[in-house]
């Protein structure tokens, strides 16, 4: 009975080593990888340059408030702040390139007014102007605490600062997720294209002279294309852990990523089933898997948030529980779709 | 790093907190960390950091990242609780006024302010953002004045691809706050900008997928005979096709643009990509055997598309290399900031190019033999290549033609290799560099032994065929230098003012260094092409010499100028 649907399970799968697809989609994942993780290494050295070695920023200070001011600066990381006694001199070092930046700032009204004048247009402009906001940042925290008495609630002490890499929330909260999801929409889509391409092409008519039921041959293609998506991510997984990401719970995972795969499948069969042409069937596939998914992440339990938590393994005990809800989505969707199948006129 | 909207991190960290704590309200105000009991002993096993009567936390890479967002959640709650204040000026004791200046050397001040004939050199010396709009004047607190709330003018220079370009009132959105509490300046990074410029995208992944279903249907059954045999050129037959959705995606583009506050430089610039996008996937559909891989090429089409023109959108405001991409276009000009004729043409040149190659390319091969049979995807892109050459001067102009893509491929070469240490991504990436235009200059004229030279194998057919697609690539390469030379000034500035001094030292050593590449380029293809004129075998081992002393060649350059 299981025979006809391997076969045909078989059958897709070896279409997809002949014309070599499978590679192009690693390679389509393994450059999303690379530049995603060229985008976050980019961004974070522009956004956090403490954690880029070797930038020192030299602020010129002036001002009656400079004294309380140069104090704050000297003690940022990464910062050196040098006194002047008049603007015009500070200026003057400024465009020299003795110092990055000036900060003027005066005492009036019971506040400190600071004027910023840092270089306009180059590379360094950003990572200046993020440095000035955490020194000036701390200097106002400074200056509130000696008002201190003037307010009705004092603020929270922050936590001490440590040496957190800020790549950890990204490599598991975005990247990971969208390693495992992309298989998964992939599938969905070749499921479509598999089965309008025997509608159109005539040879699912072949397929059913033959002596295998229409569930049999839907259940080949659900089966090889819903493998296939758990069977990628793993390659992930194994991959992120060689470059040193741990993913905790990965059977766990694989388990959600396989339903997921399953029900989106399984959307894909449907639709294809229902408008065998090829053009609408990817339309309705794409917006259908867009609104299903992007409404999921509005829900505070969405996928991708299951996914990022059992990988940095922030889950209760009760997570098998959690990993059996995708389970049963996703198998109830398939029995669904099976039921239905016989009631679907297939290319008349 | 930005949680937006839709937390994505919900939960993820557990910060064990009492609930009197005052810290109970920041861990539930965040998303991305979840309450706890506060029960040190399950440190590091179930809860990443401990509030008591100190912080404790777990040592883990974990409970770092954990203790860094709680970090932030507490430094959003201060704020937050400081807005609620009466005593304004105790709660937000600094008021902060950014002025981006141009850094101008002291003699071009003092001779700006003599030419004024206003100011002598040592009050031009005080105020160096003359050029820009609030920046002038002795008095540096003009912002402080007014209380800080006077709107982003400051100090850009005439340039138009300075750093802060805001127009007051995009100030909040396009990115870069200038005055107000400390927390309120932010660094010129033009995100909002950058989130309108994807909305012009998302059509395009939609629309292509149509497109490449009706190219490749007309392949299925041999539906496209008919139109083949009617007395219509099959350039004819594919302009038919794609303009109707060139046509929709410019109209719904126009659509965008309006809708997101866009002008004509936007769809201009739009345009380009959205031909790119058919084009490729045109080839994609004529080159692709069934419907399965066609969505492959779709997906991939699009991934590649996207990242090529967003990622340099990215660094608009930072550096004019951004300019590769034309989404910097659209984000100056949602910015407001102007664009000039010749950054249009270096931002949308390559894509016109490519495109206008992919519709070459893919015409080629539309006909009979092509399209109604099962020939392997390489076979086809020698067909589609052959289709192209005729006579030898077509060879050179190929190799030419090849340069947007080669382009294309080395940075995705450089994007690739990033993550690997500089010793080793170097080195590798020389090599990759030598390859992709070794592989370039070459293709064709194994393509072209198979079909129309395939009468001539001879080794001086060979040399010809190889010096000249090496001359071609060396012009293509020269052209693209001066076009960046003309359109970015300030881009290739630095590398100008090497070069000229290169040139100074003696006029002999200067025309070798112009010479060199040409020679390099005519030698390494002549290698390759004798290896083309006997099989593929031979070609891919020739390929390995010629890749060599490319590769050779490169180190020797960056290590003589490194």
């Amino acid at each position: 009975m299981g025979e006809p649907r391997l076969t045909i399970a078989r059958r897709e799968l070896a279409t997809l080593r002949s014309e070599k697809t499978i590679v192009l989609a690693l390679l389509i994942q393994l450059f999303i990888a690379a530049f995603s993780s060229f985008l976050v290494v980019g961004l974070v050295s522009l956004y956090d340059p403490g954690s880029v070695e070797g930038y020192e920023t030299t602020v010129g200070v002036t001002g009656d408030a400079a004294d309380d001011l140069l104090r704050v600066v000297d003690e940022q990381p990464s910062m050196a702040g040098v006194a002047y006694d008049s603007q015009a001199t500070a200026r003057g070092a400024f465009r020299n390139g003795e110092v990055d930046a000036v900060l003027l700032a005066d005492r009036r009204a019971g506040r400190v007014f600071v004027t910023a004048t840092v270089p306009d247009g180059n590379v360094r402009t950003t990572i200046v102007v993020v440095q000035l906001r955490k020194a000036l940042s701390t200097f106002e925290r400074v200056e509130r605490d000696r008002r201190g008495s003037l307010l009705s609630a004092t603020p929270l002490d922050l936590p001490p600062r440590t040496g957190s890499t800020p790549y950890y929330g990204f490599s598991y909260t975005v990247l990971l997720p969208l390693l495992c999801f992309l298989p998964v929409f992939i599938s969905g889509s070749m499921v479509v294209d598999s089965v309008t391409e025997e509608v159109d092409r005539g040879t699912l008519e072949l397929l059913r002279v033959a002596p295998v039921s229409t569930v049999d041959i839907v259940d080949g293609k659900v089966w090889a294309a819903a493998a296939l998506a758990p069977a990628q991510a793993g390659l992930w997984l194994v991959l992120l852990d060689f470059n040193g990401t741990t993913v905790r719970h990965p059977l766990a995972l694989l388990v959600v990523v396989g339903s997921l795969a399953l029900l989106v499948v399984t959307l894909g069969a449907t639709i294809a089933l229902l408008s065998p042409d090829r053009r609408a069937a990817q339309f309705l596939y794409a917006v259908g898997v867009l609104v299903a998914f992007g409404g999921s992440t509005l829900l505070p339990r969405n996928p991708v948030n299951t996914v990022a938590r059992l990988a940095v393994d922030s889950v209760g005990p009760a997570y098998p529980l959690l990993v059996a809800g995708y389970v049963v989505l996703g198998v109830a969707a398939y029995l669904l779709l099976r039921r239905a199948v016989p009631r679907i006129g297939l290319a008349d | 790093m930005a949680t937006g909207g839709v937390a994505l991190d919900r939960d993820v960290y557990r910060i064990g907190v009492a609930d009197d704590s005052p810290y109970h309200d920041v861990v539930e105000e965040s998303p991305a960390l979840a309450a706890r009991p506060p029960d040190v002993g399950r440190l590091g096993r179930g809860i990443d950091v401990v509030v008591a009567d100190r912080f404790y936390v777990a040592d883990s890479q974990k409970a770092r990242a954990a203790l860094s967002t709680f970090r932030s959640a507490v430094r959003r709650h201060n704020l937050d609780e400081m807005r609620d204040e009466r005593n304004e000026s105790a709660a937000f004791p600094v008021v902060v006024t950014l002025r981006y200046v141009e850094r101008v050397p002291d003699d071009a001040v003092t001779a700006g302010a003599e030419s004024d004939g206003t100011a002598t050199s040592d009050d031009g010396d005080a105020d160096p953002g003359a050029a820009g709009g609030t920046g002038g004047g002795g008095d540096g607190g003009l912002g402080a004045e007014s209380g800080g709330v006077d709107a982003a003018g400051g100090g850009t220079g005439d340039d138009p691809l300075g750093v802060p370009g805001l127009g007051g009132v995009a100030g909040g959105l396009l990115g870069g706050g200038t005055s107000g509490s400390p927390a309120d300046i932010s660094p010129p990074f033009p995100f909002g900008a950058l989130v309108l410029a994807f909305v012009f995208f998302i059509p395009m992944n939609f629309v292509i997928q149509p497109y490449g279903s009706s190219i490749l249907n007309e392949r299925i059954n041999r539906r496209g005979e008919l139109l083949l045999v009617a007395p219509v050129s099959p350039s004819a037959i594919v302009a038919g096709k794609t303009l109707p959705y060139l046509a929709l995606l410019v109209g719904i583009t126009t659509l965008v643009a309006l809708a997101i506050g866009g002008g004509p430089v936007s769809v201009a610039a739009v345009a380009p990509i959205a031909t790119l996008y058919l084009a490729a996937t045109f080839v994609g559909a004529m080159f692709a055997r069934s419907f399965k891989e066609l969505t492959f090429v779709t997906v991939s089409i699009s991934v590649f598309l996207t990242s090529y023109a967003f990622v340099p959108a990215i660094f608009t405001n930072v550096t004019p290399i951004a300019l590769i991409s034309p989404l910097t276009l659209v984000v100056h000009d949602l910015q407001g900031t102007g664009v000039t004729a010749a950054q249009y043409l270096f931002a949308t040149g390559p894509f016109y190019v490519g495109s206008a190659v992919c519709f070459l390319l893919g015409v080629g091969v539309y006909r009979e033999e092509d399209m109604f049979t099962q020939r392997p995807v390489p076979l086809k892109f020698l067909d589609a290549l052959n289709s192209r050459i005729e006579g030898k001067g077509s060879v050179a102009l190929l190799s030419a033609l090849s340069i947007p893509f080669v382009f294309i491929a080395e940075l995705l070469a450089i994007a690739v290799l990033f993550v690997l240490p500089v010793e080793v991504s170097v080195p590798l990436l020389l090599v990759a560099v030598a390859a992709v235009e070794e592989v370039a200059k070459s293709v064709h004229v194994y393509a072209g032994f198979r079909g129309p030279f395939a009468g001539q194998r001879g080794w001086k057919t060979a040399l010809v065929l190889g010096a000249l697609s090496g001359l071609g690539f060396f012009l293509g390469e020269k052209l693209t230098a001066i076009v960046q030379f003309v359109g970015l000034p300030d881009l290739t500035l630095g590398r100008a003012a090497f070069s000229t001094a290169g040139v100074a030292v003696t006029p002999t050593v200067g025309l070798l260094l112009l010479l060199a590449p040409l020679a390099l380029h005519a030698t390494t293809t002549s290698i390759a092409s004798l290896g083309a004129t006997r099989n593929r075998a031979a070609y891919l081992a020739a390929l390995v010499p010629a890749i060599a002393v490319h590769a050779a060649y490169n180190l020797a350059v960056v290590s003589a100028l490194g």
